[in-house]
């Protein structure tokens, strides 16, 4: 019996066939991202993008001829998941690039992977700066998105704006809401050297109840607080704060990081948003003096959807594909040392205006649209008082 | 009647072939599965033997992982010294953890085990400066196994190839090892232990001190599977103990059958097959493995070597009217 | 202006007590009957918070009608977990507990992966009622009306569930079944009504757990699995089967959370479990529980 058992599973690990011969007319790209669990709630708009992007590109004939195809895999949004699916695609379905990885824990970890298998990677959404400090930046690794110091470093500069002397900060225990306020604080004393920080909390990542820390807080007095909270539980923050007078008792000057205001919160939340805060998002969606390109982009992505307003997250998605075209584009070729090459100093197309990655960290000049949110009449939720993208170049370094 | 058969030589040859095949996926999938499998057949010895539920035993997993990718990384300490800490390391922690939870019976224990497990978590979660926090330890370096192409007949295999070689030669002689360890005097007692734990004090067992051996002896290969798996993952994070990683090696072991020793290795390769070629498909995985799980549990409660066991006596029954084949 | 502090503290660890409790008690009352742990508590909670936002959507714009969303929201679980218990998990009565704590977890694979392609993955939001939507002041700390209606609701339903099981006949059913099972069918009671019975009715708390959470919680997928590791943990400090034990074990978990992010800040990870750990050491059989046979 045993034998049996033995061969049948030999006979069944036999049968599994290995990736098809890599077709020459196909392009294929590799897209390790969060598609459930709580990072899905992004993960789901930005391979929308990407796919969408894809199929622009292939529309229009393809690149150098090929076709492009897109193959994204769920990570579960996290580092050992997005390994093992990273590696799979590579040895698997021979991926050409990757574009992928979610969260700044999975994608430091998936460059190591790109770098040893020599397949060159675009990392569309990690923030984190450790993933292409000098330390760990290899030919193979490069960022569409914006870095936590670029994001800190904004908001620092916002809040020294403000007349305020006690100011206190809130962002989830992990890399992520240490960097960003590592790169705040250090940035806003300097700023505006008076300032004291006055209470620091640190919610785990996925905290549902905040009526603690909000009160802790707010026993500490300050007058604005710079919050890196996000997601589902920035909307749990907001909900269990506002009844608390939390908003109140600082006037509303909350800067809120983590994309808290874009329009996936602010029409979630409706009603609740804390309105009069400032926040930030990688598209601000609805943008009246939006240039065409964002006009087209938008319009196009409403239909890829089918949603009446669309995401901010997709153009994290499709820009990342962007950028990875123009390389090979220029490369002339899927090569991936040259296409690397390429892509350092070039300068690519997205919908929100032209980018440039940069050769020190191979990484684009991705800022953010920050301001403050009003309520209109025109929509049932808030939306920027005035859409305002701030240039990342002087936080970069 | 399978004592004449040496199992465990005859997996190992098998094993060996894979590389053969010449298809690095092959052997990705199947270090993976020889891996996980250590994984799987430490946690029987105490499911399945002793009749303990742990819910923690990926920290073990993971302290492993730590001990051994921060040894050969930081201190580039040789990889089988390293190894060896890997698993010394989770079975003293496996000690320490499982004197206080083998006092405790039943969800109490497996409650206990848990809470363990997460905080070996939490820490290793935030404590960046040594664990690297939530984005872990990455560029484990491969052990230096060069000379393994020097052995004639297996020149020519790639890094991931040797890698394999020395994984499965090692997980099988752990599992050689746990298998000695089932059939024991001391083994044979745990069975008692799991059977019926009063009769088992009553003839003058000391029931907790056997339990905790058994959960120190499974945290420790735990450990050395978790060791490998960092190296093969390329990355040690802290995922490796969080709970749903407990969660799969329970999973993988009644999917196999907890009641034979072979059973979690049935289970792991199952288990590893089946996510690889679904989650090509479809997003949708739990999905697919809860219904497997619900198959399992209404139709083969004896997992897949319960449910080939009773195939194949039913098929014997029928060929030769019940004789022993 | 310390001990005002305090005291608002106080009730933030109050307030994350209760709402803990209304989703343990479902929990404990389950463990204590049918002694298994329903993984699916979890889900039943989040799918009873989307439920709550679905009929919300529907009956829109009317925000008062969340009281009608909530209730709909609690009916639909328990006849979901009504569909459950009789076609599914009662066949699993007779076999081993590691089974049936499979099943549960297999369900909440399955539930959430349905939720998933019902609700999709975006995040969704359910307004508060405006009649409880104003604060009180209570000794200078802010108290939100809301708060304080749960509060309020989740004390009675504590003292209704010990009034029931105090005074009436399935109530010393449901004792006589957490101390001794045999002892159940010898007192000639239909055994498999009440097990349905106690099923249902979790199911029903789990629900209303997860629509009256919905105001003060975003609904997003991955909820069920965060609340369900902090509500068996809430159980097992308590007591397995205890119903005061949870009770107790919710509040003492909310100021150990309150209390311990004052002194360390990085704490809020640790919390649940550096609790547990310390008290099964201490206490074996939790707080109020009693050893099991």
């Amino acid at each position: 019996m045993r034998r049996r058992t033995l061969l049948a599973s030999a006979a069944a690990s036999a049968a599994i066939l290995p990736g098809r011969a890599r077709a020459a007319n196909e392009i294929k790209i590799g897209m390790p991202m969060a598609l459930s669990g709580p990072g899905a709630l992004y993960g789901q708009p930005i391979t929308k993008g990407a796919e969408m992007c894809v199929a622009e590109i292939n529309a229009a004939g393809g690149l150098l001829g090929r076709k492009l195809i897109l193959l994204p895999r769920d990570s579960k949004g996290n580092a050992d998941e997005s390994v093992r699916v990273s590696r799979e695609l590579i040895l698997k379905d021979n991926v050409d690039f990757i574009v992928g990885s979610f969260t700044s824990a999975e994608s430091p970890a998936v460059s190591t992977i790109a770098k040893e298998n020599k397949v060159l990677m675009v990392a569309p959404t990690a923030k984190t700066i450790q993933l292409t400090s000098p330390a760990n930046l290899h030919p193979y690794i490069f960022r569409t998105a914006s870095t936590t110091d670029i994001e800190g470093r904004t908001a620092a500069t916002l809040m020294a704006k403000w007349d305020v002397k006690r100011v206190a900060t809130i962002a989830p225990d992990y890399a992520y809401g240490r960097d960003i306020m590592e790169a705040f604080s250090v940035l806003l004393k300097k700023l505006k050297p008076g300032v004291e920080i006055v209470d620091q909390q640190w919610p785990k990542l996925g905290q549902a109840d905040f009526a603690p820390f909000i009160t802790a807080q707010m026993s500490k007095q300050p007058d604005a607080v710079f919050g890196a909270v996000f997601a589902g539980d920035f909307a749990s923050l907001v909900k269990q704060a506002k009844p608390l007078g939390y908003f109140d008792k600082i006037g509303n000057r909350y800067i809120g990081a983590g994309e808290t205001g874009s329009i996936e919160m602010t029409r979630s939340l409706g009603t609740d948003y804390p309105v009069g805060i400032v926040a930030n998002t990688y598209d601000p969606v609805i943008w009246p003096d939006a240039p065409e390109v964002h006009k087209k982009f938008t319009a196009a992505i409403k239909t890829h959807l089918k949603d009446d307003y669309g995401s901010s997250w997709a153009i994290m998605g499709y820009a990342g594909v962007q950028a990875l075209a123009a390389g090979i584009k220029k490369a002339a070729t899927i090569d991936a040392d040259k296409v690397s090459k390429a892509m350092i100093g070039l300068t690519f197309e997205t919908p929100i205006g032209p980018q440039i990655i940069r050769g020190k960290d191979q990484s684009a000049n991705r800022g953010q649209f920050w301001g403050k949110l009003v309520r209109t009449a025109a929509h049932p939720f808030p939306v920027f008082e005035k859409v305002e993208y701030t240039d990342p170049t002087p936080f970069m370094d | 009647m399978s004592r004449r058969i040496p199992w465990t030589l005859v997996v190992l040859l098998l094993a060996l072939t894979i590389p053969w095949f010449g298809s690095r996926y092959y052997t990705f999938l199947a270090t993976q599965i020889a891996i996980l499998s250590l994984f799987a057949v430490s946690y029987n010895l105490l499911l399945g033997t002793t009749g303990l539920v742990s819910f923690g035993h990926a920290a073990y997993f993971g302290l492993g992982a730590y001990a051994t990718g921060l040894l050969m990384k930081e201190l580039n300490v040789p990889f089988l010294l390293a190894l060896l800490a890997g698993g010394l390391l989770p079975a003293a922690f496996a000690g320490v953890f499982g004197y206080f939870c083998v006092r405790l019976t039943k969800i109490y224990f497996s409650m206990l085990t848990l809470a363990f497990a997460q905080i070996v978590w939490a820490i290793c979660f935030q404590w960046n400066e040594v664990t690297g926090g939530d984005q872990g330890i990455s560029a484990i370096p491969y052990p230096e196994l060069g000379w393994i192409g020097a052995i004639p007949g297996l020149g020519g295999f790639r890094t991931g190839d040797h890698f394999y070689f020395a994984c499965v030669v090692l997980v099988i002689l752990c599992i050689w090892v746990l298998g000695r360890i089932t059939d024991s005097p001391f083994g044979r007692l745990l069975t008692t232990i799991r059977e019926n734990p009063e009769r088992a004090s009553f003839i003058g067992v000391d029931v907790r001190r056997y339990e905790l051996a058994a959960f120190a002896i499974a945290g420790g290969f735990a450990g050395v599977s978790g060791a490998l798996f960092g190296i093969f993952n390329r990355g040690v994070f802290a995922d490796f103990m969080f709970w749903p990683k407990s969660a799969e090696v329970l999973i993988m072991t009644i999917l196999g059958g907890m009641n034979y020793f072979w059973g979690p290795v049935a289970g792991t390769i199952m288990m590893v097959v089946l996510n690889q070629q679904i989650t090509s498909y479809t997003e949708y995985w739990p999905l697919v493995l809860g219904t497997i799980l619900l198959v399992l549990l209404f139709a083969f409660p004896g997992g897949l070597m319960g449910a080939l066991d009773a195939g194949a006596k039913r098929l014997r029954g029928q060929k030769t009217g019940g004789g022993d084949a | 202006m310390a001990a005002e502090f305090l005291f608002s503290q106080f009730l933030s660890g109050l307030t994350t007590a209760i709402f803990l409790f209304l989703v343990a008690s479902g929990l404990s009352l389950v463990f204590g009957v049918l002694r298994v742990l329903n993984f699916a508590h979890g889900t039943f909670y989040m799918l009873g918070a989307y439920l709550a936002w679905q009929t919300m959507a529907w009956l829109a714009p009317t925000k008062e009608g969340f009281w009608l969303a909530a209730l709909a929201a609690a009916t639909g679980i328990a006849i979901l977990g009504f569909v459950v218990e009789r076609l599914m998990f009662r066949h699993l009565y007779g076999k081993e507990e590691l089974y049936q704590l499979l099943f549960t977890y297999a369900l909440v694979l399955i539930l959430g992966d349905a939720a998933k392609i019902l609700w999709g993955t975006g995040q969704l939001s359910v307004s508060r009622p405006p009649s409880v939507e104003g604060s009180l002041s209570v000794f200078g700390a802010l108290l939100p009306g809301y708060n304080l209606f749960v509060m309020v609701l989740g004390f009675a339903i504590a003292i209704g569930f010990w009034v029931i099981l105090q005074r009436t006949s399935a109530g010393r059913m449901i004792r006589a079944a957490a101390m001794d099972r045999e002892m159940l069918g010898s007192l000639g009671a239909n055994v498999g009504v009440l097990y349905t019975g106690v099923f249902v009715v979790s199911s029903f708390l789990a629900g209303l757990s997860g629509a009256l959470v919905s105001p003060i919680k975003a609904i997003v997928p991955g909820m069920d699995v965060e609340i369900i590791v902090e509500a068996f943990i809430v159980v097992v400090i308590g007591g397995l089967g205890s119903f005061w034990g949870t009770f107790l074990g919710a509040l003492i978990y909310g100021q150990v959370l309150s209390f311990g992010i004052l002194i360390f800040p990085r704490f809020s990870i640790f919390s649940v479990f550096a609790l547990m750990a310390v008290i099964l050491i201490v206490r074996p059989w939790g707080l109020l529980g009693r050893p099991l046979k």
